[in-house]
């Protein structure tokens, strides 16, 4: 079955990028470029991973992570982290937000396949 | 309401999320300097124990030699004395930003990029493009990309995986560059927030100028380094207040 995957970054190159890595397997996609439309498309799409930045503009990373966190309906959504921060003490914050991974920029597309495929299911597409 | 769980510690965040180590003299030393109370000795101690720390720091006290043999300062101590704190602190951060240049462009945009001595390069004429990112907080200061426009599509053109022809509009390119800006500046504001110099960076900002002009302000101290690949040429720029509040 299709899986669902927001990606929220402030950079569409980023987000090309993300779903470049997903090109073979079965996901449909969604995408927001802050914090805020992040949360919006989180509710309305329900999706069944999160590929998060952390530095935008309008709502950060941290702040749409906490109030995923803090929503009935969402806080149980898996989340990736993918950002250039990798401060240590930020990271061991973020942590405990509750989140399934965390990806360092400048990042391969294999390792966030890897990382992705840990927390949700991903089926190669059917040959046509 | 229960008491938040205690944050795990640097190594097992490390090991949960596949990091890799930070070199523990860099945050020793960035640390150190960072409270700005550091003393000296123990500041050369740490660098001596680094054979690539005490390299650069010859290096940087010795700006006219055109090699070891030539350096009139050869201790760690007499180094630091001539430099100055303000110093340390970028000599013990510029070298991971610079392999994070290098990682940066290697893993986005499959180019390898050689490090080249600033000197040795022939300075840009005319337009070009520069990325730039600012970081305000404890440590103040910006971190600049800049190169030929040409040398701008190629790498938007390499990282999209486009012929170059192929590419849209400049915004494309700009969107690119900035990115790149934005993870090494990232890299080293990282660096900074883990020598507890927390600051926050600002968005990225693409520009195409003529007259480029790197402003120091008083208490900045600024790192140049060049970059080749064919085709391409990079300047990167680092200047940083460590000190600013």
């Amino acid at each position: 079955m299709s899986k669902k995957i927001l990606t929220v970054d402030d950079s569409k190159t980023i987000r090309m990028i993300i779903q470049r890595a997903f090109r073979a397997h079965d996901c449909a996609f969604c995408e927001a470029g802050n914090g805020e439309e992040g949360l919006a498309a989180a509710a309305r799409e329900k999706p069944d991973l999160i590929i998060l930045d952390i530095t935008m503009p309008v709502m950060d990373g941290i702040t749409m992570l906490t109030k995923l966190r803090q929503d009935p309906e969402l806080k149980v959504t898996p989340v990736i982290m993918l950002s250039a921060e990798s401060g240590r003490d930020s990271i061991a914050k973020i942590a405990q937000l509750g989140i399934s991974d965390y990806l360092i920029k400048p990042f391969k597309e294999e390792q966030l396949l890897e990382k992705a495929g840990k927390v949700i299911p991903l089926t190669l597409k059917a040959a046509a | 309401m229960p008491a938040p769980a205690p944050a795990p510690p640097a190594a097992d965040l490390a090991k949960r999320f596949g990091f890799d180590p930070v070199s523990e003299s860099v945050m020793r030393l960035t640390q150190l300097v960072a409270r700005r109370d550091a003393v000296a000795g123990d500041i050369a101690k740490i660098i001596s124990q680094d054979k690539s720390l005490t390299r650069r720091l010859l290096r940087t006290a010795n700006p006219r030699a055109e090699s070891e043999a030539d350096y009139g300062i050869t201790t760690v101590e007499a180094g630091l004395a001539r430099i100055g704190m303000n110093w340390v602190l970028l000599l013990a951060m510029a070298d991971p930003v610079m392999r994070a240049v290098h990682k940066t462009f290697a893993t986005m945009c499959a180019i390898d990029l050689k490090q080249l001595t600033v000197n040795s390069m022939v300075p840009f004429e005319g337009e070009h493009v520069l990325g730039e990112v600012r970081f305000s907080g404890r440590a103040t200061g910006l971190v600049h990309l800049r190169m030929l426009p040409a040398a701008a599509t190629l790498i938007a053109a390499r990282l999209l995986s486009l012929p170059p022809e192929e590419l849209g509009s400049p915004s494309e390119v700009d969107d690119v560059i900035g990115e790149l800006s934005n993870i090494v500046a990232g890299n080293f504001k990282s660096n900074l927030c883990d020598a507890k110099l927390d600051c926050k960076l600002s968005p990225p900002n693409i520009t195409r100028t003529t007259d480029f002009k790197l402003q120091k302000p008083s208490g900045n101290v600024v790192e140049r380094a060049g970059f080749h690949a064919p085709e391409l040429d990079l300047f990167v720029d680092i200047s940083v207040n460590p000190w600013s509040e």
